[in-house]
C-alpha cells in the first residue's frame, strides 16, 4: 500500500516542482515553437545560406543527448562567462533541443500546404514572409497539431532532466524527499503522478483540437 | 503593356518557350490556345514572374521583369491572377481571401476594403457566400471568387491560367459571363483556355503555340476561318469536331 504520509508530509516540495516543472514546460514549449518555426523557414526559404544554417541546427540538436545540450549552458556557458542558475540553463537547453524537433514537424506541414497557395499569394504581391504568416502557417500547424502534440508531451516529461541540475523541478524534489525519508517506490510513484496531471490533460487536449480542426477544414 | 521579345525559357535541358514576341496593348484580350505541353501557362506565369525566363526581354508595365533589382511585390500588385485550380485560401472565408491583399499589401483600412470586397463580390454574383469557406463553395462560385481577389487590387492586367479546366461543364459558364463581362470594361486580359466560344467572341486576338513556340497570331475570326497554320489547322479540326 502507498504511503501517503509522505505526499502529504512534503506536499510543499512536491508543489514547488509541480509548479517549476509546469514553468519550465510552458517557457519551453512557446520558446521551441517560436525558434522550430524560425528553423523550418531556414530550412525550406529560397535561401541557401539559411537552408545550410537550417539543416546544421536540427542536425546537430537532435543528434546530441538533451542532458548534453544542458550541460552546455549550465557548464559550457560559464566558461566563457554567461552564466545562468539551474532552472534558466535547463529549460534553455529543453527549448533549444525541442526546437529542433518541432522545426521538422512544421517543415513537414509547410511542405504538404500545396504549391498553389504560395503562388495565390505571391502572385497578389504579398511578401514571402507576410504568406509565411497569413497563409502558409496557419494551414501546415493544423496539419501537424497530432506530431506537435508528441513533441509537446515530450517536452513535460524531458524536463525531468532539469533534476539533474538542480533545477528545482519535480524530479529533483523527488530525489530530495527520497533522500531525506530513505523511501524510494512511494516518492517516485507520486513524482510520476504529478507528471501525469500535466501531460494527460496535454494529450486530450490535442486529441480536442485535432477533432475540432479536422471540422473546420 | 506586356511585350516578350525573343523570351527563352529552359527546365534544365527542356526548351519550354522558344524566341517567343509578342507585344499585348493596354485594354487588348489576348486568348492563347494550343495542345497540352506546348507552353501557354509557362507563357503566362512569366509574366508575373511565377517562372522566370533564360533569356530575352521582357517588360511589363514599364518593367522589366526579370530584372533583379525590380520589387517584384511592386510588380505583382497591379496583375491579378486567377489559377485553374482557384487556390483560395481554405482556412479564411470568402470575405477575407479577397481582403487580405489590400490590407496587408496596399495597406487600405478593413471597413474600405471590405466594402470594395463586397463590391467586386456583388460583380461576380455571389455576395451572399461572403461569410463562407471556400470549401462550402462549388467550383465554379470558388473560381468568381478568386476573380474577385484578384480584381480587388484593381489591377491593371488580370492573367488566366486555364480558369475553367477543372470546373463542371455546368458552371463553365458562369465563369466565362464575369470574364465577358470584364473584357467588355476594358481589362488588359491574358488567358489560356480551351474555351473556343469564349475565345471567338471575346478575344481582339488568338495566340496559337505549339511545342514552345508561338505558330500563329490573328483576330479570332481569321483565325478560326482561315488558319494558316497546318498545325493550328489540325488543332483546330480535333478541337471542334467532336
Amino acid at each position: 500500500m502507498l504511503r501517503y504520509s509522505i505526499l502529504f508530509d512534503h506536499w510543499d516540495m512536491y508543489m514547488q516542482g509541480f509548479v517549476n516543472t509546469l514553468k519550465a514546460s510552458v517557457l519551453a514549449l512557446i520558446g521551441s515553437l517560436i525558434i522550430g518555426i524560425i528553423i523550418a523557414i531556414f530550412r525550406i526559404a529560397p535561401i541557401r545560406p539559411l537552408n545550410w544554417l537550417g539543416a546544421a541546427y536540427v542536425e546537430f540538436i537532435r543528434n546530441i543527448p538533451l542532458v548534453l545540450i544542458v550541460f552546455v549552458f549550465f557548464v559550457g556557458l560559464p566558461a566563457v562567462g554567461i552564466r545562468f542558475d539551474p532552472f534558466t540553463a535547463g529549460t534553455l537547453g529543453l527549448t533549444v533541443y525541442t526546437a529542433a524537433f518541432i522545426a521538422e514537424v512544421i517543415r513537414s506541414g509547410i511542405l504538404a500546404v500545396p504549391k498553389g497557395q504560395m503562388e495565390a499569394a505571391r502572385s497578389s504581391g504579398l511578401t514571402y514572409l507576410q504568406t509565411m504568416r497569413y497563409i502558409i502557417l496557419p494551414q501546415a500547424i493544423k496539419m501537424v497539431i497530432p506530431p506537435l502534440g508528441n513533441q509537446f508531451i515530450n517536452l513535460v516529461k524531458n524536463s525531468s532532466v532539469l533534476g539533474v541540475i538542480a533545477g528545482l523541478d519535480l524530479m529533483y524534489f523527488g530525489d530530495l524527499i527520497s533522500s531525506e525519508t530513505f523511501v524510494t517506490f512511494d516518492v517516485y510513484i507520486f513524482v510520476a503522478l504529478f507528471y501525469l496531471v500535466l501531460t494527460i490533460p496535454l494529450s486530450l487536449g490535442v486529441g480536442y483540437l485535432e477533432r475540432r480542426l479536422a471540422k473546420s477544414r | 503593356m506586356i511585350y516578350f521579345h525573343q523570351v527563352n525559357k529552359y527546365y534544365g535541358d527542356f526548351h519550354v518557350l522558344k524566341d517567343i514576341n509578342l507585344t499585348i496593348h493596354q485594354g487588348e484580350v489576348v486568348v492563347i490556345i494550343g495542345p497540352s505541353g506546348s507552353g501557354k501557362s509557362t507563357l503566362v506565369r512569366c509574366i508575373n514572374r511565377l517562372e522566370t525566363i533564360t533569356s530575352g526581354e521582357l517588360i511589363v508595365d514599364n518593367v522589366k521583369v526579370n530584372d533583379k533589382n525590380i520589387d517584384i511585390n511592386q510588380l505583382r500588385r497591379n496583375i491579378g491572377m486567377v489559377f485553374q485550380h482557384f487556390n483560395l485560401y481554405p482556412h479564411m472565408t470568402v470575405l477575407q481571401n479577397i481582403t487580405l491583399a489590400p490590407m496587408k499589401v496596399l495597406r487600405i483600412p478593413e471597413k474600405e476594403a471590405k466594402e470594395t470586397a463586397m463590391y467586386y463580390l456583388e460583380k461576380v454574383g455571389i455576395p451572399d457566400k461572403a461569410n463562407a469557406y471556400p470549401s462550402e463553395l462549388s467550383g465554379g462560385q470558388q473560381q468568381r471568387v478568386a476573380i474577385a481577389r484578384g480584381l480587388a487590387m484593381k489591377p491593371k492586367i488580370m492573367l488566366f491560367d486555364e480558369p475553367t479546366s477543372a470546373l463542371d461543364p455546368e458552371t463553365i459558364g458562369e465563369v466565362l459571363d464575369v470574364m465577358k463581362q470584364l473584357a467588355k470594361e476594358g481589362m488588359t486580359m491574358v488567358v489560356v483556355t480551351h474555351e473556343m466560344g469564349f475565345a471567338r467572341e471575346v478575344a481582339d486576338r488568338i495566340v496559337f503555340m505549339d511545342q514552345g513556340r508561338i505558330l500563329e497570331e490573328a483576330p479570332p475570326e481569321e483565325f478560326f476561318s482561315n488558319p494558316k497554320e497546318e498545325r493550328a489547322k489540325v488543332f483546330l479540326r480535333r478541337i471542334l469536331n467532336h
